[in-house]
């Protein structure tokens, strides 16, 4: 037998720079969403400036919480947690590096972009295609160091932690880049290859499970090795935690299809997303009770260590989150919270609590670690616990009953059978009181935030003039496992099956178990995507159904810069209170055309599916000038700065042709765009004029934006619905 | 002749059922190997992983 012994060190300065990425991209992460929290409760708060507006940040807020707060997170904790748990250093400092300056690169990318109006439109993967493609090459370098490392480990068995860790680069991969799939329109713009109906798909496919494979799954890795050791016992069942991770790979892609029940989705679709949904509760919760159970005979400690309460409330965060999923996945649920301030605060309850409190525990953990001094205050950790913990809850309280509220008011009928609250507005400023209740509990949020910046860095502070590297001793992995306990000679196929010698020489392929992670994502994605895609009775065609003029597309571009979609939906369910309220319920056939799809996840302004022809021009023009002008009570940012920019007429022919290689039946505009798009610019500049109002915007955005807005959901009514392949 | 008219005419459903079936036998095979007489030794070394550098063990320290 060898008796040769490696010797190595960690690298915890790649952990060091990850934990302070961690706290600076959080704080801003945070100070962005409370500002526009302000915006929702007072529209003062958008000052006028375009780039400062609520669809504008609002992206900005979700971006920088999800990928640069608790993406820096996962990172922080996976670098530690890996080399210990494999027995090595990682596989190359350089790539190391390189993960950490190259992701830092794409959140400055972002925060740059995002408010200057450049998006996708899609939720949670809005960044522009260049972006995409630097996220795709960093997430490359990073898995390349993490399969690297894991290929050189010391340590036979890999632990439970790592197969989260392993399942969320590979699941993330590919949900990146198949969602993103899009053709350049120009530097920072582009069109998604999918359509309507199919782009919806992709994108729940993907927003669903870039939830559950970036804020769930590493998490869980992250909770599976820092809870036993900040408990200082094992993890309360380990079986458990085997058949928490698989029931999660194989459960939670399928379940992205309940983000679009009753809309234009087919209903076999949104019917499994439902039932995958509704089984996830059970593996969701048996997380939580192992989580919590791995506390069992240390409950004493909670009471003396703010690492554990962070914990303990984090992980029953999780379980309210993943309870409350579920139900909302269950369509009457859904059919009052979809598209109400209920699912913001579900989200909330979920990255506040779970990811927030989970990932302040760590670091509250690691820090004295990693920078070889005792923590500076362990009161002051307490007091951010308790200003975190209510600030939390004093948000959920308020949003939930916003949401139910507006989801009730939506819905009510007089005892004469009309709608109760017809003018949509009211709907609206019956929740200002809870949004400002919601400030004050951002507010509090942020306040523990700034009290654990403070903590951190005075035991920073207090770090020694060089840091110790401990140099660990430990023998390489034998090429041959020899089990310790192996199955009696001839003993049957059940013995061999339960012995530990087959499932070790799989471990030491970690191709192998990623391959059969990968499987159980693909094939589970395939099975909904191809029928969508390519089964034509999914998405009937309507023949009166027309593509965009090109001043449409240019106005449908200047509603995504404008992130428009973020307050509004295009999307009239076929339930009786919204088709009393918004007209004709929509079908898969009005969006054949629509790349990227804008059916939107929030109404926080009225749906438009059905706007055009609703209003003269010249009150769109008033409308966006100054939105109380015309609705009173509005809370809508002006918009004025649309009546002064010139339209780029010249620049319209680049997107006509990228649409036109979409497959978008272009014809004549393919050649003479500008000149289609003056010419209609010219017509409704009159129009307005005609109507009393200003002269000279036949160049200016604002007509692009109003032609797109007169168009929408007037196809349907042009002509008696023609269904090819399939009926409605 | 398009992909979407072969994908729409393929009769692919049966398919669908195929996979479902093999994913749950999948999953009982894990189930069941997860829980099957011996492991449990296994798993509770396995779940002391993360204290394995806590142990004493052979480890000397330098300067970085």
């Amino acid at each position: 037998m060898s008796t040769h012994v490696d010797t190595f060190s960690y690298d915890d300065a790649i952990v060091r720079k990850f934990l302070w990425a961690t706290f600076i991209w959080g704080l801003v992460g945070f100070l962005v969403g409370l500002w526009i929290a302000l915006e929702l409760a007072n529209p003062a708060f958008n000052l006028g400036l375009e780039w400062l507006s609520f669809g504008r940040l609002r992206p900005l807020h979700t971006n920088a919480v999800i990928f640069a707060f608790a993406g820096n997170a996962i990172f922080t904790g996976a670098y530690y947690s890996t080399q210990r748990l494999l027995k090595t250093r990682m596989f190359s400092d350089g790539l190391s590096n390189f993960h950490f300056w190259g992701w830092q690169a794409i959140i400055v990318a972002a925060a740059l972009t995002l408010p200057l109006g450049f998006t996708q439109a899609k939720e949670y993967a809005e960044l522009e295609w260049p972006i995409d493609l630097a996220i795709a090459v960093v997430w490359v370098a990073f898995a390349i160091n993490f399969f690297g490392t894991l290929a050189r480990r010391r340590e036979r068995h890999i632990y439970v932690a790592i197969w989260f860790y392993i399942a969320s680069i590979i699941t993330v991969a590919i949900l990146h880049i198949f969602n993103n799939l899009s053709v350049p329109a120009g530097p920072l713009k582009s069109y998604s290859l999918y359509a309507g109906v199919q782009d919806a798909f992709m994108q729940w496919w993907y927003g669903h499970n870039a939830v559950a494979f970036f804020l769930t799954t590493p998490f869980l890795g992250l909770m599976y090795y820092f809870m036993p050791k900040a408990a200082d016992r094992p993890v309360f069942s380990y079986k458990l935690s085997i058949l928490h991770f698989w029931t999660i790979v194989f459960l939670y892609i399928w379940a992205g299809p309940h983000h679009l029940h009753y809309t234009a989705l087919p209903d076999w679709a949104s019917t499994l997303g439902m039932l995958f949904s509704v089984m996830l509760w059970m593996p969701s919760w048996g997380g939580m009770i192992n989580g919590l159970l791995t506390l069992r005979g240390a409950w004493n400690k909670v009471a003396e260590e703010p690492v554990l309460k962070f914990f303990v409330v984090a992980v029953t965060a999780y379980g309210m989150s993943t309870f409350e999923g579920p139900m909302l996945s269950v369509k009457s649920v859904n059919s009052l919270a979809h598209y109400t301030d209920w699912i913001i605060a579900h989200v909330h309850t979920g990255a506040l609590g779970w990811n927030g409190l989970l990932t302040f525990g760590m670091i509250y953990w690691l820090a004295p670690r990693l920078f070889q001094a005792p923590l500076h205050s362990k009161k002051l950790a307490e007091v951010h616990f308790w200003v975190a913990t209510f600030g939390i809850l004093l948000y959920v309280a308020a949003i939930y009953s916003a949401g139910i509220t507006q989801g009730l008011m939506w819905r009510a009928f007089d005892e004469t059978g009309r709608l109760a609250y017809p003018d949509f507005v009211e709907t609206v400023t019956q929740l200002l009181p809870m949004y400002w209740v919601r400030v004050a509990g951002g507010t509090m949020y942020i306040i523990g935030m700034l009290i654990f910046g403070y903590n951190i860095w005075m035991t920073w502070r207090a770090r020694p003039a060089t840091y110790d590297v401990p140099v660990i001793s430990a023998p390489p992995l034998a090429k041959a496992y020899v089990d310790p306990h192996p199955a009696p000679a001839g003993a049957g196929l059940w013995a061999r099956f339960a012995s530990a010698a087959w499932h070790r020489r799989w471990e030491r392929l970690p191709l192998t178990f990623t391959v059969m992670v990968v499987l159980a994502v693909v094939v589970a994605s395939l099975a909904e995507i191809i029928p969508t895609f390519l089964i034509k009775s999914n998405v009937p065609t309507i023949a009166s159904v027309k593509p965009y003029t090109p001043l449409e597309l240019a106005g449908r571009d200047l509603y995504i810069k404008e992130g428009c979609f973020n307050c509004h939906s295009q999307m009239v369910r076929p339930l009786r209170h919204e088709t009393e309220r918004w007209g004709e319920y929509s079908k898969p056939g009005e969006f054949v055309y629509d790349h990227p799809f804008l059916w939107g996840s929030r109404r926080i302004g009225p749906d438009l599916a059905r706007i055009g022809g609703k209003y003269p021009d010249l009150w769109h023009v008033r409308h966006f000038e100054e939105p109380k002008a015309v609705v009173a009570n509005s809370i809508m940012p002006t918009y004025a700065h649309l009546h002064r920019r010139a339209l780029d007429f010249e620049g319209i022919q680049a997107r006509v042709d990228a649409m036109a290689m979409l497959g978008v039946p272009y014809g004549d505009a393919v050649r003479q765009a500008p000149a289609m798009a003056r010419e209609q610019a010219a017509a409704i500049a009159a129009n307005i004029e005609s109507q009393g109002g200003p002269a000279g915007l036949g160049d200016k955005e604002v007509v692009a934006l109003i032609a797109y807005l007169q168009r929408l959901g007037k196809d349907i009514k042009a002509a008696p619905a023609v269904a090819a392949g399939g009926g409605q | 002749m398009k992909l979407v008219d072969v994908m729409s005419g393929a009769g692919l459903s049966t398919y669908a059922i195929v996979a479902l079936l093999l994913f749950v036998l999948a999953f009982l095979a894990i189930v069941v190997r997860t829980f099957a007489p011996g492991a449990a030794a296994r798993h509770q070394a396995d779940a002391r992983l993360p204290f394995s550098d806590d142990e004493p063990g052979p480890a000397t320290r330098a300067r970085e």
